[in-house]
């Protein structure tokens, strides 16, 4: 990308951009309408010439598109309609994952990392006897250096009796998967919520205390694997959530059609 | 019958059946139905079939069934 130094050069650009967005448009529209997943999408060389533009302005649509989730490339096979998005909603990422497809540069410095008896709260969320021992860590995550967020994750430690052995392992998601118990699905609550002190110290927050929790519970095929609580910066963190439209209400049968209860009204 | 067939079952049989059920909407991964009488509701047997929560606010019941939400909904709309 060159500096503009000329008049015509921000219209040019402003064309560019123009082009680049019908490109995009027009797939956007094909792979709602047309095509389904897995099928490949027409080549560069057809829409340069369909749409007169360069290849360098069909890649760009094709690599929002492809940023976006929308379409993926396949080595030396083509560009294809990417899975529903349903897989995005699901998709449990860690810290290191989502800052890294951010291109930040993920750190991690570790507060706190211990077995103890199971609370009644964590006994509950974890599915097992009160009073079960689990891995508690709590670590510090930040982002090309600066605070990010502060997370406790508790780990049933019957899963992986030595998973703190050798301090706390980089990825615990990983050290999960590496012990036969793979994340395959979860559910997230938000909370919006003030720092405490101690959070606000952690996340050298000299303004707005603004802070975003999570609440995460983490399923592999055994059961629930990991429970986290997460705080992160209002200031440096958004949310992306997938929205699809509602399946229909499941009412009786005994009551379909029989007036205003039917199965597609409020 | 298919595991989502029988877990659909017994969560049915465990709101309190058809008639205690007023409507069931699945999500991704719960199935959040609305019960006339929640006192016929079941929160035991609805774990024991496999639920990994189960949440009773008034007559809102929501069971946490994980990503197969959707083939136990359309296991339960054949039943109702």
């Amino acid at each position: 990308m060159s500096v503009p130094h000329a008049a015509p050069a921000p219209q040019r650009r402003r064309a560019g951009a123009h082009k680049y967005q019908a490109v995009r448009a027009y797939l956007v529209e094909l792979i709602e309408n047309e095509l389904r997943e897995g099928d490949a999408i027409p080549s560069e060389r057809t829409l340069t010439e369909r749409f007169g533009v360069s290849r360098m302005t069909v890649r760009q649509a094709l690599d929002s598109l492809v940023t976006d989730g929308v379409l993926q490339r396949e080595q030396g096979r083509g560009t294809f309609v990417a899975p529903s998005r349903v897989d995005f909603e699901m998709r449990l990422t860690t810290f290191a994952e989502d800052a890294r497809r951010l291109g930040l540069v993920p750190g991690t410095r570790v507060l706190a990392a211990e077995t103890l008896p199971a609370t009644p709260r964590i006994a509950e969320v974890l599915s097992v006897a009160e009073g079960a021992p689990v891995h508690r860590v709590q670590r510090l995550r930040t982002a090309n250096g600066d605070p990010f967020s502060v997370e406790t994750g508790w780990i049933p430690a019957a899963l992986l009796p030595d998973m703190l052995a050798d301090g706390v392992p980089e990825s615990i998601y990983g050290a999960l998967r590496a012990g036969g118990h793979a994340p395959t699905w979860g559910e997230d609550t938000f909370l919006a919520a003030d720092a405490t002190d101690v959070e606000a110290e952690l996340l050298g927050l000299t303004g707005s205390r603004a802070v975003l929790r999570t609440r995460r519970r983490t399923f592999a095929a055994s059961g629930a694997c990991m429970y986290s609580q997460a705080c992160y910066r209002g200031d440096r963190y958004s949310v992306v959530v997938p929205l699809r439209e509602a399946r229909p209400t499941i009412v009786p049968r005994s009551r379909e059609g029989a007036g205003p209860e039917t199965r597609n009204q409020p | 019958m298919t595991t989502d067939q029988s877990i659909a079952a017994a969560i049915l049989g465990a709101l309190g059946g058809v008639g205690n059920v007023d409507q069931i909407d699945p999500c991704t991964t719960r199935l959040r139905s609305v019960v006339k009488d929640p006192s016929r509701v079941d929160a035991a047997a609805l774990r024991a079939v496999g639920a990994y929560g189960v949440m009773i606010s008034g007559h809102v019941v929501q069971v946490v069934v994980g990503p197969h939400a959707d083939n136990v909904a359309s296991d339960l709309a054949d039943l109702m």
